[in-house]
């Protein structure tokens, strides 16, 4: 591995708007889905993001693996990867380009992707379809490493002959996960891979992207409302709220000392097993994108709300080396410029 | 709407198959200025070449070729339309009834379906002309080759109505109270229309080639006109021997127009509302 | 007085694999339990990925028969149940929540839709302001609102927001039985808390009583009264959840219990995976 490629982050998003631009019936409706993130992936990373339901986790990582179709687009702001040295702006490089990059580096484990197989195909032919011709084997060898990574997801290799209705929804989903990481991309992107396993066989897909990712040094993107796996699997978490990127930090100082109040709340939102004390949800509604609140788009629903949040966007700064916080609780005006 | 717009305008297939059914469907609209009921004879001299007073020239039984060439594509693809759209019901509601339902009443549907694939059309067509003889009119033909044209599409159809049946939405709908007839129609309904769109343009070349074979032959109710008894009387006349050649060209050329234009409107509208990409679902 | 759930040892078998290879397999495999009319309570399955636990909540359902065994509610078994009179009326009772937001609405067609059609079929009102107030009233239960709703399809909204109009859909009738697969897998876990605890006020308040199947072992030990665990189609352990998950007996439950990964744990960026994955293996 080069020099440049060692240090420069694999993934570079900088100030990323992308809206969903809505017009029927002579009605505009602007949803800005993803408005003014910036973060950074590096070399053999995972990078994990959170946030409510709705804020915008999926439309950023559509952004990013440059899935976008209309109504969604891009506004401002640039995704830049760099493999081996070799940066590609995603929005400025031609749909060659793009392509290549998308279908030599990237891998996209979709939300919901366990509805993505086709209902009349058996499952064979999904893999023989999507990754065949990526691996470049002869076919009986193509199909004993795709029966030998089914096994390492606890799936029996038998299931290739079945149809995607006869799989339970947590098989289906470990068929997508196997569909995306057969190929051994080097930056996967996964959009909660694990919400309908079981914990013990999520921990055992959960290994097997680690594992994958450690052999070839890939990085990773992985969105889950399931912070715990978050604690478990990320070197850093980003946490969003409404199209925003509020916090982001090392995963272990994040749960230890969370200090934008949206993610105090939800790191002490965490129900777990011997404890029964009441837990709330947020108060109040999640803001519309269409028209989110002026200043900051949590000022309705947050506790520490003072005057200048109800007109003033807090800027994200860097509260602590490689910790970054958008919250004027936190950094007060006057410092922040 | 708006989808036709642009597919006229980045679908060369498509533009040229608009405009040469358009072509044809306007002069078939033509019929209704025509000077002479259709089967009248000898209107006009017998046996005039093409010129300024008869542009396609006159038949040996005196009718001018042009006006009666409107009457015959007008029926031609009434007939067509009528066959195909019939068929294209049937098939539907077979279709999506026995995907829908499964079981018992998949295998009966099915195996119906399977006899009727496998029937030898023509020779079944010629028989049904000589059990009816005088009684044979073009709806009825029309209602026999519906009959025969539907197995294959809604064999077609069935399957996509499988793969609906194990979707969630659609126990969402059951259990939202909707009746059979409801789902089928309104939910499952708009997945199968592509296919029934473009089914029904091969549908109509099918049901267009089929029946001017068999007026050609003979075998069709020969007092309406079609373009195949059009080219059946003129082989009744002996018109390319008599060298009144004007009586068989044009009515090929026209039913050649047709045919490519349908053919070309059915490619299209594939490519472009291939099922499966509109099946897609769309991501959250 | 009736149970209002009686599940009498039910099974269930499919047939797999191709022509040349067939076996059958046993997705549910002898599962019995009871639910009392008189007492709303959330009953909780969890167990190992495809241990047949939508096979059951199908069965339950009446959208799939078991092979053996019955099913009966409220004294009915669901086998008699065969006219859509009938039909609607288990339905006005029995109402599901699905396991994927993304595919409970047809992509093609407005949400509202299955809204008002709940109302108008299954609770049975006509008037149309009626139909609007239920709606809205079902959709503000789950913190939405129709005015949101109205006129819009599918991939306009968040798995989110989608999950919560399939409960808000599934409330219009007031059903005595919810069924919901894994309603609070695809949303986030302050909204989780806000649904789990909607399924409480709907015990608590509207005695509705609640089949809860799950992966996330918390919120089942946080909400439910009573906990079955499942694996390979079987029962392998059941009764009061708090005092199952506070000490499982049985050894894949206390697998299953050790598996759970602790937001406690962050900081050890895959250690515990690693171990986890080993001891999987062993
Ligand atoms: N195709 C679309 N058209 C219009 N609005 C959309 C579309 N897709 C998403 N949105 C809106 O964009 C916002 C962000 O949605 P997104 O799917 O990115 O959320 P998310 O963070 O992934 O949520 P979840 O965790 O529930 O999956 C939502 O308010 C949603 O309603
Ligand atoms: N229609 C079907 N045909 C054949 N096999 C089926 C069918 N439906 C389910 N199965 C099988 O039955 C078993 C149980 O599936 P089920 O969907 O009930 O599991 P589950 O417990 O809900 O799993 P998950 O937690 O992953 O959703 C699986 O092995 C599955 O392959
Ligand atoms: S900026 Fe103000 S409103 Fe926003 S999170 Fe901080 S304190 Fe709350
Ligand atoms: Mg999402
Ligand atoms: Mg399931």
């Amino acid at each position: 591995m080069s020099a440049a490629a060692s240090t420069a982050p694999v993934l570079q998003v900088e100030a990323l708007r992308a809206y969903y631009k809505i017009s029927s019936f002579g009605l505009d409706r602007e949803v800005r889905a993803v408005d003014d993130v910036t973060f950074h992936v590096n070399a053999n990373e995972i990078y994990g993001l959170a946030g409510e339901s709705s804020c915008g986790k999926t439309t950023l990582i559509r952004t990013i693996a440059a899935a976008i179709k209309p109504p969604l687009r891009v506004v401002g702001g640039s995704v830049v990867f760099n493999f081996a040295g070799r940066p590609v702006d995603m929005q400025k490089a031609d749909d060659e380009t793009v392509a290549a990059v998308r279908w030599k580096h990237l891998s996209y484990i979709m939300q919901g992707s366990m509805s993505v197989l086709n209902p009349v195909r058996r499952v064979e032919r999904a893999f023989v379809d999507f990754a065949f011709r990526h691996i470049g084997k002869r076919k009986p060898e193509f199909l004993d490493i795709v029966r030998a990574h089914l096994q390492r997801l606890d799936l029996n290799p038998d299931i290739l002959a079945a149809y995607p209705h006869q799989l339970s929804g947590g098989m289906r989903q470990r068929v997508a996960i196997a569909l995306a990481t057969v190929c051994r991309p080097e930056f996967i992107i996964a959009d909660e891979p694990t919400t309908a396993l079981d914990v013990i066989v999520q921990n055992s897909v959960l290994a097997m992207i680690r594992d994958v990712q450690k052999e070839i040094g890939s990085s990773l993107i992985f969105v889950t409302h399931d912070l715990a796996v978050h604690a478990n699997l990320c070197h850093r978490l980003g946490i969003m709220y409404a199209g925003r990127l509020v916090e982001e930090g090392p995963t272990a100082e994040i749960f230890k000392a969370p200090k934008h109040p949206y993610t105090t709340h939800l790191v002490a939102s965490l129900p777990r097993i011997g404890n029964t004390a009441p837990k709330k949800g947020l108060e109040g509604t999640p803001p519309s994108l269409a028209a989110p609140p002026p200043g900051c788009r949590f000022h309705p629903r947050c506790p520490l709300a003072m005057d200048i949040c109800r007109t003033q966007n807090p800027p994200m700064v860097e509260v602590l080396p490689g910790r970054r916080v958008a919250c004027f609780a936190v950094t007060p005006p006057g410092r922040a410029a | 709407m708006r989808v036709v717009l642009d597919l006229f305008r980045y679908n060369r297939e498509f533009a040229i198959g608009v405009v040469l059914l358009g072509f044809v469907v306007i002069f078939a609209s033509l019929s209704f200025f025509s000077p002479y009921p259709p089967n009248d004879s000898f209107v006009v001299p017998p046996d005039v070449p093409p010129s300024w007073a008869y542009p396609l020239g006159t038949t040996s039984r005196g009718q001018d070729v042009f006006w009666l060439l409107t009457f015959a594509i007008r029926n031609t693809l009434l007939f067509g339309f009528a066959v195909a759209l019939l068929s294209r019901i049937l098939s539907l509601v077979i279709g999506l009834v026995a995907g829908y339902a499964g079981g018992i009443v998949d295998r009966i549907l099915m195996s119906l379906n399977d006899t009727f694939i496998v029937i030898p059309l023509f020779p079944i067509l010629v028989l049904f002309y000589f059990v009816m003889r005088d009684k044979m009119s073009w709806g009825l033909l029309a209602l026999a080759m519906s009959c025969l044209g539907w197995a294959y599409d809604a064999r077609l159809i069935r399957s996509i109505a499988m793969s609906l049946r194990t979707r969630e939405f659609t126990e969402t709908s059951i259990f939202s109270g909707m009746s059979m007839r409801q789902i089928l129609t309104q939910e499952h309904l708009p997945y199968v229309m592509p296919i029934v769109f473009s089914t029904l343009m091969n549908n109509m070349n099918w049901s267009i080639g089929l029946e001017v074979t068999l007026s050609v032959l003979g075998f069709t109710d020969i007092n309406t006109p079609t373009i195949g008894v059009l080219i059946y009387w003129a082989n009744q006349h002996t018109a390319l021997v008599a060298g009144v050649w004007w009586w068989i060209l044009f009515p090929v050329l026209l039913v050649v127009i047709a045919f490519v234009g349908l053919f070309l409107l059915a490619v299209s509208m594939n490519e472009h509302i291939d099922p499966r990409s509109r099946l897609n679902r769309v991501t959250g | 007085m009736a149970p209002l759930l009686e599940v009498a040892d039910v099974q269930r078998t499919y047939a797999l694999g191709s022509i040349l290879s067939r076996h059958r397999l046993r997705a549910v495999d002898g599962v019995s339990f009871t639910m009392a009319a008189d007492r709303p309570e959330i009953f909780t399955v969890v167990g190992e990925s495809g241990s047949g636990k939508t096979t059951l909540a199908r069965m339950i359902l009446n959208m799939v028969a078991p092979t053996a065994g019955a099913i009966r509610f409220r004294g009915t078994d669901l086998r008699q149940i065969r006219s859509g009179k009938e039909r609607l009326a288990f339905m006005r009772q029995v109402q599901p929540i699905f396991q994927n937001p993304f595919e409970a609405f047809n992509p093609l067609k407005k949400l509202d839709r299955y809204l008002f059609m709940t109302a108008r079929n299954i609770a049975g009102l006509t008037a149309v302001g009626e139909i609007e107030d239920a709606t809205d009233r079902a959709l503000r239960n789950v913190g939405l609102s129709l005015a949101e709703i109205r006129g819009r399809y599918p991939h306009e909204l968040s798995g989110g927001q989608l999950q919560r109009i399939a409960i808000a859909r599934a409330l219009i009738s007031r059903p005595a039985l919810i069924v919901a697969d894994e309603p609070v897998s695809m949303v986030d876990a302050s909204l989780r808390m806000s649904i789990v605890n909607l399924l409480r006020q709907l015990r608590d308040e509207m005695g509705v009583s609640i089949i809860y199947i799950t992966h996330d072992l918390a919120t089942a030990y946080y909400i439910s009264d009573r906990i079955i665990i499942m694996r390979k189609g079987q029962v392998v352990e059941s009764g009061e959840a708090r005092a199952v998950l506070d000490n499982p007996q049985h050894p894949y439950s206390i697998r299953l219990k050790q598996a759970v990964l602790s937001p406690d744990a962050a900081g050890s960026a895959g250690r515990l995976l690693a171990e986890s994955a080993t001891a999987a293996e062993t």
